[in-house]
């Protein structure tokens, strides 16, 4: 059974509801491509039918007969158009350095080859499929151990990548009393937002108006400016609702440039829906990964040796990396470590950020490693980690500002039964099911990064924040208004919060869950000085008595808020564009996450191999819950993604062409209501002070870590045998 | 030369006047022609169940519905459910369950669940309403909460009903 949404304990906010539930469930919440826009144009994308060649003709005839036509753009009238294309993760603010139209040349399958603009989506999309374009094709490389792929170590291409590394791995490892030595592999993903990417341009005069559900309205307002050859005061971006993002709408697609070209060209405004095939090579996804994990440890279980080897695949030109050792090689103490990344460059779109992104595939390969050497040394999984537990990373030694995974652990076992486990594999049974119970550690950076916000109280006792953050489903709208609330004595109905519009002041990507950790630390800024100006330094002093008594009609304040650590510059940096986070593992001297444990029982069927999963629990100590029922909604969400990751999600390249051949939701899997059954989140209580003033660490993405190794782990305790590659499926057990 | 034809539906109790291509489907029409944008689009191969609306006090998806085959039908869309002062029951109970993320599903999905627990009266169990509601994905998977919402639901409608 489920619960209600959780009272609030230690160190926890109200569990409001949602500021923005009653849009949403009365169909009142307007999405980017649900904006009206006056007497609009359709465009509809033509893609590559080849991963890796060039463009040998392009054919117009039947496409332009289409009645309603008004416009094809194609590499032959639009190669000039598009300026800039920096790699987001290289400062710039694209999510692929391969503009397409700009050339002849197909740098993968289903990249962007004309654009078709019409009076109705229905007669763009009949003259897309008249477009015929004759390629001249190459044989591509796929992915690993394909022909023709290069293979590039991180800290060659990267300046700023470090393979963190400490002691004598070798010399530990050769003389480790028990080992453990094992390669895993994580799959490709796409993020598959339910909304699909959308595109809305108008302009006005020189004035371009810019609807797309994004993670980044700055981000989006420069970036598409520098595209343009604009400047970023022509541009204003709107997107006040994100039909879920992942990590896919965090960074510019080459489709936002294109549609406001098209616009211009056609006189009147533009707008794009890309289909959900196309959704998988306009955008980004998470690439594929190979893993070498070593483990050596004493007879009593203390590890003495890690090493942590990834590849990743990515795209010809862009050096695109999630290095997820950065985090793997500090969970446990352990004095000899050693790292290294390689990318692996194949005739493959740009992957990106997909929540996540690091921790996801490399804890993986951890926590079924740590599981294995378990089972090796017949130690049970929470103990040993218990034996290996630290309150400082072993690369540097910084002090982790609070770590309770250990608190985690506990009060998930308790609630899960892990008592009752028996611990060899295959000796639990109910009927002709086989019961397995597994484990993992989640973990996830806490991160923050600089932030603005304006902050009104009027006399009629409402109170009104704006920023340019998003509301992409974490609740933004609801927590951002809470702090307002609690920091100046106003019932939470009385606030009302404006997200999503380049107009507001700037806040930064909602990525890599620093949202909550940033912009409230920020709002709470501005409603201190409305305090301090008012002259209610008590919190129980009512402020909006002092306005009324001073005659004000209202007040406001803007403010600005840096994490400490951040270099000079970064509020310019702010509204240029840039989030510039820190926190996690780049302050130096000390270093912050929050951590989670997961358990998860599978029943794995003894004839068909069916893999269920009947029961997930997951505790989790974030520090500060602002608003236990929004946070409970994030990391329920987590823990699903995280079994989806294990047993659902792939997308299947045809490894001859370099092509995705599973590109829609009949295909590509993901849990439905019936794969999911009981499902409990705890939150532990943690208080620290020294992560930002608010004690806020970021959840959005924490839950979906470690999930895919419990389940693993479950299912080797069930079957006794060790899957490696993700996703388990029915036919690797029958194997 | 497109053809046109005019066509007549009626939606959420109102007649709608419309002159639409003969191939063009409900949903296209509800979202263009109507503006009624709560109604989703998605994948337009009925995967998902985002865009589904009632015809007839029947969950079907709009997007591969051809908009002359609700001519003379009853069509609901989201907008069409409760009223600003009195919302549907199970609007509530989503509302009162956390059942919102970024509420993408959320319009396919209450219809989903209202069209089957008209055919369902009764307490349904969790099980039933699971598999019920299978065919609408939500991504940010707020399952456990959907299902406490219509269970809630169901079970408010079988004791009105009593």
């Amino acid at each position: 059974m489920s619960v209600e949404a959780p009272a609030a304990t230690g160190n926890m906010g109200e569990p409001h509801p949602r500021f923005d539930a009653r849009l949403k469930v009365t169909g009142g919440a307007r999405y980017a491509s649900d904006m009206p826009v006056d007497n609009p144009a359709y465009a509809y994308l033509v893609t590559s039918a080849i991963a890796r060649g060039r463009i040998v003709s392009i054919n117009l005839g039947e496409a332009q007969n289409v009645p309603g036509v008004l416009h094809i753009m194609t590499h032959e009238n639009t190669s000039k158009d598009v300026k800039d294309s920096k790699l987001f993760s290289d400062g710039g603010f694209s999510g692929t350095s391969i503009i397409p139209l700009q050339s002849d040349k197909v740098w993968h399958d289903g990249q962007i080859v004309a654009v078709v603009v019409a009076e109705t989506y229905e007669a763009a999309r009949e003259a897309g499929y008249r477009v015929k374009i004759e390629y001249e094709a190459e044989q591509p490389s796929a992915t690993f151990e394909s022909n023709g792929v290069q293979v590039q170590a991180a800290a060659d291409v990267k300046k700023t990548h470090e393979d963190p590394k400490v002691g004598d791995f070798d010399g530990a490892f050769a003389s480790a009393e028990v080992k453990v030595d094992a390669t895993y592999f994580t799959p490709t993903q796409h993020h598959n937002p339910i909304e699909l990417f959308t595109t809305t341009c108008a302009w006005a005069g020189d004035k371009l108006t810019v609807y797309e559900p994004s993670q980044t309205m700055y981000g989006m307002k420069n970036g598409i400016a520098s595209q343009l050859g604009i400047e970023p005061e022509q541009v204003r971006v709107v997107s006040n609702f994100v039909g879920g993002a992942f990590g896919s709408k965090g960074s510019l697609t080459p489709r936002t440039a294109l549609t406001a070209i098209a616009a211009r060209r056609v006189g009147r405004p533009v707008k794009l829906v890309a289909t959900r095939q196309q959704g998988f090579t306009i955008a980004t996804y998470r690439a594929e990964t190979k893993q070498r994990v070593r483990l050596g440890a004493s007879r009593d279980g203390k590890l003495t040796a890690l090493s942590h080897e990834g590849w990743e695949v990515t795209s010809r030109p862009d050096n695109y990396m999630v290095a997820g050792t950065d985090a793997t090689t500090r969970m446990y103490d352990v004095a000899n470590v050693q790292s290294k990344v390689s990318i692996v460059h194949a005739d493959r779109n740009t992957p990106g950020f997909m929540r996540s992104p690091p921790e996801l595939p490399y804890m993986f390969g951890l926590e079924s490693a740590i599981d294995e050497l378990a089972y090796a040394l017949d130690i049970d999984p929470i103990e040993l980690r218990r034996k290996n537990d630290t309150m400082k990373e072993p690369i540097k030694g910084l002090p982790y500002t609070s770590r309770s995974v250990m608190q985690c652990f506990d009060e998930g076992a308790k609630s899960f039964g892990w008592s009752k486990r028996e611990p060899k594999p295959g000796s639990m049974r109910d009927g002709d099911w086989l019961v397995g119970l597994g484990c993992a550690m989640s973990c996830y950076p806490t991160q923050m990064a600089p932030s603005s916000a304006r902050v009104r109280l009027s006399q009629n006792g409402e109170l009104r924040v704006e920023t340019a953050s998003h509301e992409i489903g974490n609740g933004a709208y609801t927590v951002i208004g809470q702090i307002a609330a609690e920091r100046l004595g106003v019932p939470y109905e009385k606030v009302s919060v404006v997200l999503g519009d380049s107009d507001y002041p700037a806040a930064p990507v909602s990525g890599g869950s620093i949202t909550t950790a940033s912009v409230c630390n920020c709002v709470a800024e501005a409603c201190d000085a409305i305090r301090a100006e008012l002259g209610i330094n008590d919190p129980k002093g009512d402020v909006l008595a002092a306005l009324k008594s001073r005659g004000r009609g209202a007040i406001e304040r803007y403010a600005e808020w840096t994490p400490k650590g951040v270099p000079d510059g970064a509020l310019a940096k702010l509204y240029s564009g840039q989030a510039m986070p820190t926190g996690g593992t780049k302050d130096k001297e000390r270093i912050m996450f929050a951590f989670g444990a997961e358990f998860i029982e599978v029943r794995v069927h003894q004839r068909t191999r069916e893999i269920r999963v009947p029961r997930i629990v997951g505790a989790f100590a974030a520090g500060r819950i602002v608003n236990p029922r929004t946070a409970r909604s994030q990391l329920m969400g987590g823990l699903i993604w995280g079994v989806s990751s294990a047993l659902h999600e792939a997308t299947e390249i045809d490894k001859r062409a370099a092509r995705y051949v599973n590109k829609d939701l009949a295909e590509y899997l993901v849990p439905v209501n019936a794969d999911i059954d009981q499902l409990e989140v705890f939150m532990i209580p943690e208080e620290d002070h020294e992560v930002n003033p608010l004690g806020i660490k970021g959840i959005g993405e924490l839950g979906n870590v470690g999930t895919n190794a419990a389940v693993a782990n479950a299912v080797y305790h069930a079957t006794g045998k060790r899957i490696r590659d993700l996703p388990i499926r029915l036919e690797t057990l029958l194997a | 030369m497109t053809f046109r034809n005019a066509l007549t539906l009626n939606i959420n109790g109102s007649e709608h006047e419309v002159f639409i291509e003969p191939h063009w489907t409900l949903l296209d029409v509800l979202r263009r022609e109507i503006g009624l944008t709560g109604t989703k689009e998605n994948c337009i191969e009925a995967e998902c169940g985002v865009c589904t609306v009632l015809l007839d006090g029947k969950a079907v998806c709009s997007c591969i519905l051809l908009a002359m085959q609700a001519a003379g039908r009853s069509i609901t869309t989201i907008e069409g459910l409760g009223t600003p002062d009195a919302l549907d029951p199970l609007q509530v109970a989503f509302l009162k369950h956390g059942a919102v993320q970024c509420g993408y599903c959320i319009p396919g999905m209450i219809l989903t669940a209202k069209s089957f627990l008209a055919e369902h009266p009764g307490t349904p169990t969790r099980h039933e309403i699971r598999e019920a509601i299978s065919g609408t994905l939500c991504r940010c998977t707020g399952y456990q909460k959907i299902i406490d919402a219509i269970a809630d639901a169901g079970a408010e409608g079988a004791q009105a009903a009593s």
